[in-house]
């Protein structure tokens, strides 16, 4: 590709990144104004005298930490329980041979394409029935389920490029089943797993239905809690209001930053493999 | 070998848990929606008459708002096929050509908005689109278009386009992703081949990236009519389902039905309907997307 060709690329890209990131950027931009100066005419405004009292509004009404501390505890439990139960359940369906196989693949499948919505409402009698609601294991137990369905999927596409002759030798020097999953296999399958990890951790973190149909304690809220009940609070200060959002997608953008590399590498390999 | 892999106790211990879990809270759900769903019934527990296929009948028959709800969500499918897919296919393949550092740095860039909590961007547009002080009314001022300003999801008229528009801005990322990383499995060669036979720009890329591409095509397309059909929170939390249902959704209408309306019997066979809905969809798209594929 010539020079020119490349510039020219560079700078479409270059404004449709600044297009693309614009309602952030207009985000941040307002969060430092104060009330009074949302109505002006101004697209994006410099803030005259930036209003850090949003951001305290929102660390301490927002109840960040708490809720922080919450999404940070049932989204680590939901991840360790996905990649257990995708790993294993992933590897009975690739290699272990048994009859009802196919059978039970399909059904752990079938969790894909369910919509947890449709799920919602009788869960949330069952839950309420076994004391669930208001728990961490409430908001642990169906988030691990809708992510081990997609989990096993992807990591089955992969295990199946897995050539037998690790196991094989693996065999011949002793190991046994357990061993071969998880000291062999595991780290065979990182890329996936990562893919897995990630995935589960988005939609964990960022979850609002089910956790404000099962959550009404507060103590146990999550961090989408804190833009939500910031809404009715501050209903004109909506400086505060996008103090509060800043700060929550600020973690999800520091892990992205962090995997950013393993997450691309993960679907590649899930792409190509899968 | 044979001994290892026949080890019942391990399939037992691998495979029973996951089962018992998603049992738990998807099957069984699902057999407890389907009792309600044949019940007059206001809230889980409460007594209640038996009343047969009643509530879907009115579904089926009588209430337009089911099918608007499904109407809503094909031509969601549709947008995310017609424009998000071949948009972001058309900057992967503009990615992977300019290489370097920089097709690292817009590759990210470009995915952060799927990052963020799906509370804070439904009531980011909401304040965007706002009528009063939204950017983007103002930028229509200041483009000298003021006479299209508008309370974007606030009229029955554009709130489904809006709603379209936002949901595109917000999957982008995860369509130019997987596409890039099909891209990425594409060997060079292939390239080289077609380009000593004449091909070039465009037409290398209809004749040798598309056709490639195919296997991902297929899987996104499919997926892309599922997210459609699940479609809840940013509708939930910004529009409602509203103004007049313009932008009502099956999960959003449920969910209403359920919890604010009271009508939980009723709620259940919308819920079974969904169900059924999703299953279709998945098995039709597969059935129709794989005839295609297979000539490559």
């Amino acid at each position: 590709m010539s020079k020119s060709t490349k510039t020219i690329l560079w700078v479409f890209f270059l404004i449709v990144a600044l297009v693309q990131l614009f309602p952030l950027i207009w985000l941040v931009d307002f969060s430092f104004l104060s009330s009074t100066e949302f109505y002006s005419s101004s697209v994006l405004k410099w803030p005259s005298d930036p209003q850090w009292q949003n951001y305290i509004n929102a660390w301490v009404d927002g109840k960040f930490l708490r809720y922080f501390i919450n999404s940070a505890f049932v989204t680590t439990v939901t991840i360790l329980l996905t990649v257990i139960l995708s790993l294993t359940l992933g590897y009975a369906f690739t290699r272990m041979q048994w009859k009802l196989r196919s059978v039970f693949f399909t059904i752990i499948l079938l969790g894909i394409m369910i919509p947890i919505h449709a799920t919602l409402l009788p869960n949330f009698a069952i839950f309420k029935a076994l004391g669930l609601t208001n728990s961490y294991l409430g908001l642990i137990l169906p988030y691990t389920a809708v992510s081990v369905p997609l989990g096993t999927f992807i990591l089955t596409g992969f295990m199946r490029s897995i050539p037998k002759a690790m196991e094989e030798s693996a065999v011949v020097d002793g190991a046994n089943i357990y061993r071969i999953v998880f000291q062999i296999i595991a780290p065979l399958t990182a890329p996936a797993l990562v893919t897995v990890i990630v995935t589960t951790f988005l939609n964990c973190w960022n979850e609002f239905i089910m956790a404000s149909t099962f959550l009404s304690k507060d103590s146990l809220k999550t961090l989408p809690f804190s833009v939500m009940n910031f809404a009715g609070q501050y209903s004109s200060d909506y400086g505060s209001q996008f103090a509060v959002m800043v700060l929550t997608s600020i973690p999800a953008i520091i892990i992205y930053a962090i995997f950013n590399e393993q997450i691309t590498k993960g679907v590649t390999a899930g792409a190509v493999k899968g | 070998m044979q001994k290892v892999f026949n080890n019942k106790l391990a399939i037992f211990l691998f495979v029973f848990p996951g089962i018992l879990l998603f049992a738990l809270t998807f099957l069984v759900p699902i057999v407890l929606s389907g009792y309600y769903s044949f019940r007059d019934t206001l809230s889980p527990g409460t007594p209640s008459a038996f009343i047969g296929f009643a509530n879907y009948t009115e579904l089926l028959f009588h209430d337009s708002r089911f099918w608007l709800a499904l109407r809503n969500a094909v031509l969601l499918g549709l947008g995310f096929i017609l424009i998000q897919h071949p948009i972001a296919i058309f900057f992967a393949i503009m990615l992977d050509r300019l290489g370097g550092k920089a097709e690292k740095w817009f590759r990210t860039i470009f995915f952060i908005p799927c990052v963020i909590s799906v509370v804070v961007i439904s009531k980011m547009w909401l304040s965007l689109l706002d009528p009063t002080f939204g950017a983007f009314n103002k930028m229509l001022d200041s483009l000298g278009l003021g006479f299209l300003k508008h309370a974007w999801l606030g009229d029955s008229s554009t709130a489904l386009v809006s709603m379209l528009f936002i949901l595109i801005w917000a999957g982008f990322g995860w369509g130019l992703l997987f596409y890039y990383a099909g891209l990425k499995g594409i060997p060079d060669d292939m390239y080289e081949a077609a380009s000593l036979d004449g091909a070039s720009g465009f037409r290398l890329h209809w004749r040798i990236t598309v056709p490639l591409l195919s296997p991902v095509i297929t899987v996104q397309i499919t997926l892309a009519m599922i997210t459609a059909l699940k479609q809840m929170e940013t509708v939930f939390l910004t529009t409602n389902g509203g103004p007049g249902d313009s932008t009502q959704f099956l999960a959003v209408y449920l969910y209403n039905k359920a919890f604010s309306a009271s009508q939980y019997g009723y709620a259940n066979a919308i819920s079974i309907l969904f169900i059924v809905v999703c299953l279709l969809a998945t098995y039709l798209s597969n059935k129709l997307t794989r005839s295609d594929a297979t000539e490559f």
